[in-house]
């Protein structure tokens, strides 16, 4: 992973969670723009930060994530009017649960990118990169390590329990 | 198994400059359940689609992935080519490796790490992925329009011309709305009245048209191609089907002196009245705030205080007993065309967050008037005959003021925003004002003048150049009466001098609001406005008369301030935008709405009170012997737009959303710590 | 209490109710009772030992005591908000339930044990209770006995575990956490906790590992908890059901904190008042979003 970075130096791994409207949108207008950023960042699409379960964020951490991004429209801006109001809501719980359970302020990076903030959306990759870079690898579970990242594409070599069947 | 197939696109150079695509294909090839993967130049190229469909033909796909682009850009595209060649549309998704990927990194290597990965989290999914049939709804093919000024009148013409059936609700008693006030129109001068009155008249007599005036809109249920609308037909006290509009109650009637409404209060009405004379529909009613037999009703006298109209109705037609009934009709799509009223500036402010222009002596110096009085005053049908005369004295003002931006773009005092119409119409009440007062001296206060629009910066010029209007650019502090006159001081910007003016009338152009009541209907009709409380268009720029709600429409001034050729234009917009939702039997909407599990359902109804659509549903599960087992949450498809706040909202998921299901998110979010 | 007793009694009389639900002595100190006819009903206590919340019990999936019939319950101001908090989420209509409420002064932590009530003995979220007497009941009865002794100790134990680095929270809940053996016993006495099925019990997807293993016992916690963030009644019956003695009130009480911080709700016995959950404004406090 990350072969050509500097190998000395830890590059972790974010899991990105965003509404399909607008960071989404940001996130392609930052690509048409050309706008160079990291590149530990992974997106997972959704309709909406209404649709977004706190239990996405501890699963991506429980499957070896360093960090996650949370991202939608700004109040106001949701394409499905308060979807986001909602997730608001359900963030502002989740945050103060999962920090008063010990997880270190920066490991989860909330924020609101409308569609044409290609700028925001780098800058939202590139500091949330720098703060989990910053805290080091999320080691959370001791004893509970997963198998290390494979050499990328490789087959899982340990299919992950429960992940249901494939139709 | 699955059996998917991954095409990774270059895009000529766009990624495979960045990305090494072939290894990108050998690599999720590898990957279990994948039974074909390929790079190719251009996917989104005829011969790049042919090599889906035959893939998909010769390996019995049974997902796509499709690595290239954005799927904002291409997923029709692709999820086209896969169903032409037999594979359900939405078994195909695509993986962006070019926006979110090639475009933003220049390292080869760490480019190509990330496409695998984003490719296989997609691959994940498709696996997950479930057969979707596009949701098919009957539609109902009349529409309502809420709202009888220009803007609904043109909608609802524009409808039923083209074969829809319309129900036309306007809570007044007549249509017609401001446009009926108005005195001559910009920027040709032509009466508001002659151009207004025969379509108000072609709407009465229209055989798809159903008018309910005096009427309001109580309730909306339903969704797109299906709304089922309450509506409350407010008691006139007078039998439509018996009136004939003679008008012997109005001249019966003993109350005289009420201020009328059409007249901006400028003018007085009977208690039972028609609005004015050209009136659509011409049947009055009784306004039994002032009627002389309805005030001795609510004193509590026995005796009948007044009857006086009834006695003068030769065909018995007044009803003191009518009270207000509710009629439902069903509809397939919704026109919003409610209009404006003037920000009210006088000391009782219409919402929070207004301060008002106390300063400006409206509503305590009598010749200080707004612009729709003005235009009462200037009307032929108005209380002066059109004679200009102030209400003061009624005398003949030789001197008039206009101040334009009262209220608009002032933030200081709560309206940011341009009201539009003001620059137009000032020019035009000082033309007006010549032309009847030749010696009249007209002054306007102006911030700027906005004139854009087809033969609308010669009109406000003509103001100035053939009609003598003096344009002072700069704002007015103070107004008050002293004496007999009104006293103005101002300060000319462009000059750096205060300005004294004693005027003999001072016409205010106040700002446009939306009608009192919108936020109610917004909320009813499920549609988002903003913080004045205009109605919020679906885009600003590529869906103007759509709403957020599908199936409802916007046209006029209740959407931002809008001039009468803007309103026609968008109501007639608006109507070809439903007569193209009614030209199809059935409505076909994208199946990615939330399905319930009426098994698992606890009944909690949490996904209620999140949706923002109000799609869910109240349903009863009941056991053989129908006894009631339990009440459980369903999900009406014609309703749900697809956000999934109801499921990451369901504390046990019972609720699924079709396409963004919990296994394929769960599926993703593996595939990236593999 | 011979004042319930014969309100009990006459409820059942009168046939009003089929079913009262209160506490009587049993081999152990208090237990539930279902009292379905006088003589029942003539051994219902009501004192500092009657810890348990009995509101689980009408839970439309405790279809043995649906089975009774129309039940009367009787509740301290904390189980009046469960009874609230059921017919808030449709699970139980007002209607169909007779609420008699208790004058309270506080309960024991430990109903078992013989100790009086005392500053040692007081469970946690009884000292400084602003809700002593239910305003959700159709009857209430006893005098109202004096304030619960002692002091809460829980305001500190949030306060010491927030001064704490991240680090040292983490390894404190990692500790508490690693003792969850998943028997899931805070759900069941939950009164809150009515699902048909528990997403921890859900297998396709696995959100939650079933094992009481770090993550397993992580994940659990943290949704058991999100699940009740402003939902919650604190009437403390999961603390009081967990085997292993997992401090779960203190993540309750630190998310009901929340909801009163953030978005002004408090737990209340009032139906009419709604839950953080499913509600919004459009200027909720959003510090922590970039």
């Amino acid at each position: 992973m990350n072969a050509t970075l500097d190998k000395t130096s830890f590059e972790p791994r974010l899991t990105a969670f965003v509404c399909n409207w607008c960071t989404y949108t940001g996130a392609d207008l930052a690509g048409t723009s050309r706008l160079q950023m990291d590149a530990n960042v992974r997106i997972v699409r959704l309709p909406c930060t209404g649709r977004i379960d706190p239990l996405f964020i501890v699963k991506a951490f429980e499957r070896g994530a360093d960090g996650v991004i949370v991202s939608g429209c700004h109040p106001a801006d949701c394409h499905y009017t308060s979807g986001n109001y909602h997730a608001r809501r359900r963030f502002a719980f989740f945050k103060e649960l999962i920090e008063f359970l010990g997880l270190p302020e920066g490991r989860i990076t909330f924020s609101w990118v409308s569609a044409s903030e290609g700028q925001k959306w780098r800058e939202v990759v590139n500091d949330a990169t720098a703060r989990v870079r910053a805290l080091g690898p999320f080691s959370g579970y001791p004893g509970t390590e997963l198998p290390a990242w494979p050499a990328a594409g490789a087959p899982a070599p340990n299919p992950a329990p429960g992940g249901g069947g494939e139709r | 198994m699955a059996r998917i197939g991954v095409f990774v696109c270059h895009c000529g150079e766009n990624i495979g400059r960045t990305v090494d695509c072939a290894r990108v294909a050998g690599e999720i090839g590898k990957l279990p359940g994948v039974v074909h993967s390929v790079d190719y130049k251009y996917m989104c190229s005829d011969p790049g689609q042919a090599l889906i469909k035959q893939a998909i033909a010769e390996k019995g796909l049974t997902g796509v992935v499709v690595s290239a682009c954005s799927p904002h850009m291409h997923e029709r595209t692709f999820r086209r080519a896969a169903g032409g060649a037999g594979l359900n549309p939405f078994l195909c998704e695509m993986a962006n490796i070019r926006e979110h990927c090639s475009w933003i990194h220049e390292d080869r290597e760490a480019a190509t790490d990330k496409a695998i990965d984003l490719a296989r989290v997609i691959v994940e999914k498709v696996k997950r992925n479930v057969p979707l049939e596009t949701i098919r709804i009957p539609v109902e093919k009349r529409a309502l329009v809420i709202g009888g000024g220009i803007a609904g009148i043109q909608a609802a013409l524009d409808l039923a011309d083209g074969g829809a059936e319309v129900v036309l609700v306007e809570k007044e008693p007549s249509i017609g709305g401001h446009m009926s006030q108005l005195s001559e129109t910009f920027p040709t001068l032509d009466c508001s009245q002659c151009i207004l009155t025969p379509r108000m008249v072609e709407v009465y007599q229209h055989p798809r048209i159903r008018l309910m005036a005096y009427c309001e809109v109580d309730a909306v249920e339903g969704y797109i191609g299906n709304f089922k609308v309450t509506i409350r037909q407010k008691a006139r006290s007078v039998d439509e089907t018996k009136c004939n509009g003679c008008g012997a109650c109005q001249k019966a009637c003993v109350v005289k002196n009420v201020p009328s409404e059409f007249d901006e209060r400028l003018g007085k009405r009977t208690a039972i009245y028609v609005p004015f004379p050209q009136a659509v529909p011409n049947i009055p009613v009784i306004d039994r705030e002032h009627c002389a037999y309805f005030k001795g009703r609510a004193r509590g006298m026995k005796k009948d205080a007044c009857g006086k109209c009834k006695e003068a109705c030769a065909r018995g037609a007044i009803d003191f007993a009518q009270e207000d009934r509710f009629v439902t009709e069903k509809v397939g799509a919704i026109v919003v065309a409610t209009g404006y009223e003037l920000y009210s500036i006088g000391k009782d402010q219409p919402a929070a967050g207004l301060k008002g222009y106390g300063e400006y002596g409206y509503g305590t110096v009598p010749d200080v008037i707004d612009g729709l009085q003005f235009e009462r005053l200037a009307s032929a049908s108005g209380p002066t005959a059109g004679k200009l005369l102030r209400p003061s004295d009624g005398k003949v003002p030789k001197k008039i003021v206009f101040l334009q931006c009262v209220g608009s773009r002032d933030p200081a005092k709560g309206i940011d925003y341009c009201s539009k119409v003001c620059c137009m119409y000032v020019a035009k009440h000082t033309m007006l004002y010549r032309h009847k007062v030749h010696d009249g001296e007209a002054t306007v206060f102006y911030m700027d003048v906005r004139a854009a629009g087809k033969g609308y910066d010669e009109f406000t010029r003509r103001a100035v150049e053939e009609d003598g209007a003096v344009y002072v650019r700069g704002r007015v502090s103070r107004v008050y009466r002293d004496g007999d006159v009104v006293k103005v001081l101002g300060f000319d910007t462009l000059n750096g001098t205060p300005v004294e003016i004693d005027a003999d009338m001072v016409v205010l152009a106040t700002a446009m609001r939306p009608r009192k009541g919108i936020e109610k209907l917004a909320q009813t009709l499920s549609v988002s406005y903003d913080r004045h409380g205009f109605i919020n268009e679906a885009h600003p720029k590529l869906r103007p008369v759509e709403t957020n709600t599908a199936g409802v429409f916007v046209a006029g001034a209740c959407q931002a301030p809008r001039d009468i050729p803007d309103s026609v234009a968008m109501a007639s917009a608006a109507a070809a935008k439903v007569l193209g939702l009614f030209s199809n039997e059935m409505l076909e909407r994208e199946p990615t709405v939330a399905r319930v599990d009426a098994a698992l359902c606890a009944g909690c109804f949490h996904c209620e009170r999140v949706c923002p659509y109000g799609a869910v549903e109240h349903k009863e599960v009941r056991d053989r012997k129908g006894n009631l087992l339990k009440v459980v949450a369903d999900v009406n498809p014609g309703v749900c737009q697809g956000c999934g706040t109801c499921q990451a909202t369901c504390p046990s998921k019972s609720v699924e959303l079709m396409g963004f299901t919990d296994e394929q998110i769960y599926a993703e979010v593996n595939a990236l710590a593999l | 209490m011979k004042e319930l007793r014969d309100l009990a009694t006459k409820l059942l009389a009168e046939g009003t109710v089929n079913v009262v639900l209160g506490w009587e002595e049993g081999p152990r100190g208090v237990r539930p009772a279902f009292a379905t006819d006088a003589a029942a009903a003539g051994r219902l206590v009501f004192d500092p030992r009657c810890t348990q919340n009995l509101v689980p019990y009408l839970s439309p999936r405790r279809t043995q005591v649906k089975k009774l019939g129309k039940a009367a319950v009787v509740v301290k101001g904390c189980d009046a908000r469960a009874v609230a908090g059921l017919v808030r989420e449709t699970q139980l209509a007002r209607e169909d339930v007779v609420v008699i409420g208790v004058r309270c002064g506080g309960v024991i932590a430990d109903p078992a044990s013989p100790e009086p009530l005392s500053p040692a003995t007081v469970a946690d979220r009884c000292p400084g209770c602003n809700s002593r007497e239910p305003k959700l009941a159709d009857h209430t009865v006893g005098e109202l006995p004096a304030a619960p002794p002692g002091e809460s100790r829980r305001d500190v134990r949030i306060a010491d575990l927030e001064a704490r680095t991240a680090d040292e929270r983490w390894a404190f809940w990692q500790d508490e956490l690693g003792r969850c053996v998943r028997c899931h016993a805070c759900r069941e006495a939950c009164p809150m906790c009515f699902c048909e099925r528990c997403v921890a019990d859900k297998t396709q997807p696995q959100w939650v590992d079933s094992s009481p293993h770090p993550r397993g016992a992580f994940a659990w916690n943290v949704t058991r908890a999100l699940h009740l963030a402003g939902r919650c009644v604190d009437c403390g019956e999961c603390e009081r059901a967990c085997p292993v003695d997992i401090p779960l009130g203190l993540l309750n009480l630190k998310l009901a904190r929340v909801a009163s911080e953030r978005f002004g709700y408090t737990a209340t016995d009032d139906p009419a008042v709604p839950s953080p959950v499913g509600s919004f404004q459009k200027d909720d406090a959003q510090e922590f979003i970039l």
